[in-house]
C-alpha cells in the first residue's frame, strides 16, 4: 500500500488540503459539526432505547434520522478529504480501524433498533427486555468510536509516506 | 500589560497544583480531550436534540419527555468545564488571548442567558403545547439561538489551535 499512499499524498488535492492555511480547518470544523449531529442523534436514540424518557414514543425518533443523515454526509465528505490529505497517517493506525468498526457498528445498531422496535412502539406494544441491551450497546459503540477518533492524532506512527 | 488577568499567577497555579505536570504526561491530554468531546456529544444529544425538537424535528415526541434527558447535557457540560479548566490552566496565555477561545466563551455566555430566558418565560407554557404541534415562535427562537450557540462553540473549539500565538486578542489591555 505504501506506493499508493505516497501517490495520493502527491496529488494536488492532497497537497492543497495539507498546506492551505484555511482549508484544513474548514474541513475539521465540518467534520466536528457533522459528527455532532450524527452522534447527537445516535446517542439520543440509544438513551431512549436503553429505557430513558419512556413516555416518548420510540418510533417518533425517526424524525431525527434526517438530522443524522445530514451529519453523516458532512462527516463522510470531510472525513474523505482528511483521509486524502494524510492517507498513511490514518490507514496505518489500528485505532483508525477500531474507530470505523465502532461507528459502523453503532450505525447498524440504530438501523436494527429501527427495524425491530420502532414497529412495536408504533403499535403501542411494550418493548422486550432485550431492547435495553440494544440501546446500551449502541451508546457504548458511539462513545468508543468518538473516543478512538480523538486518539488518532496521538497514536499514529506514520505521518506521511512520501 | 494585562491589568485584569495575571497570566504568570495562573501559570504558577497550574504548576503548583500539579495540573501542568499532569497534562504534560503522555496520555493525559488525549484522555482529557476525549472526555471534553464526550461531554460535547452529551450536550448535543440532549440539549441540541431538544432544540431541534422545538424547531419541529421529531414531532410527536412530547417535549417534557425529551426534557428529561437534559440532565445528560448538564453532566456533559460539567465534563467539558472540568477538562476545559485543565486545558486553560496548562497554558493560560494560549487560551485567554485566543480569538477563538474568547468567542467560544461569549457564545457560552449567550447560551446561558438564553437558557435563563427559556426557563423564566417559555418552559412552563411549552408544557401545554401538544406533542404533534410545532411549538410557538418564542420557543423556536430560543431553540434556534441555543443550537446556534452550541454549534458555534464546537466551531470555535476547533479553531483554537488555528489562532495559536502570535495571535493575541486583549481588548481590555489598553495600548
Amino acid at each position: 500500500m505504501d506506493p499508493v499512499f505516497a501517490w495520493i499524498e502527491q496529488t494536488p488535492l492532497s497537497v492543497f488540503i495539507r498546506e492551505d492555511l484555511y482549508f484544513f480547518f474548514v474541513v475539521l470544523i465540518f467534520h466536528a459539526l457533522g459528527m455532532a449531529l450524527l452522534v447527537g442523534g445516535g446517542l439520543l436514540i440509544g438513551l431512549r432505547t436503553a429505557g430513558l424518557a419512556k413516555q416518548a414514543p420510540l418510533h417518533k425518533f425517526r424524525g431525527f434520522f434526517p438530522v443524522m443523515w445530514v451529519g453523516l454526509t458532512l462527516a463522510v465528505i470531510s472525513g474523505v478529504l482528511l483521509l486524502i490529505s494524510y492517507p498513511a497517517k490514518a490507514l496505518t493506525n489500528p485505532v483508525f480501524a477500531f474507530k470505523f468498526v465502532c461507528l459502523i457498528g453503532a450505525g447498524l445498531m440504530v438501523r436494527e433498533i429501527a427495524r425491530r422496535f420502532f414497529p412495536m412502539a408504533a403499535e403501542g406494544l411494550d418493548l422486550p427486555r432485550s431492547a435495553r441491551w440494544f440501546g446500551i450497546a449502541t451508546l457504548v459503540l458511539w462513545v468508543a468510536g468518538v473516543t478512538a477518533g480523538k486518539f488518532l492524532p496521538y497514536t499514529h506512527h506514520v505521518l506521511l509516506m512520501s | 500589560m494585562d491589568p485584569i488577568i495575571d497570566i504568570p499567577a495562573l501559570e504558577r497555579f497550574g504548576i503548583e497544583t500539579g495540573i501542568f505536570g499532569l497534562m504534560n504526561s503522555k496520555w493525559a491530554w488525549p484522555i482529557a480531550e476525549s472526555i471534553h468531546f464526550l461531554g460535547l456529544n452529551l450536550l448535543m444529544c440532549s440539549v441540541g436534540m431538544f432544540d431541534l425538537r422545538l424547531l419541529g424535528v421529531g414531532r410527536g415526541i412530547p417535549v417534557t419527555e425529551l426534557h428529561k434527558l437534559v440532565k445528560f447535557g448538564i453532566a456533559g457540560w460539567c465534563m467539558c468545564a472540568i477538562t476545559g479548566f485543565l486545558f486553560v490552566m496548562t497554558a493560560p496565555g494560549q487560551y485567554l488571548y485566543n480569538p477563538a477561545f474568547q468567542t467560544k466563551m461569549m457564545l457560552m455566555a449567550t447560551a446561558f442567558a438564553n437558557m435563563v430566558v427559556f426557563y423564566a418565560t417559555t418552559a412552563e407554557a411549552l408544557k401545554s403545547t401538544p406533542a404533534s404541534e410545532l411549538p410557538f415562535t418564542r420557543a423556536r427562537l430560543i431553540a434556534f439561538v441555543s443550537l446556534g450557540c452550541w454549534l458555534g462553540v464546537i466551531t470555535c473549539g476547533r479553531l483554537i489551535t488555528f489562532f495559536r500565538p502570535p495571535y493575541h486578542w486583549c481588548f481590555w489591555c489598553g495600548s
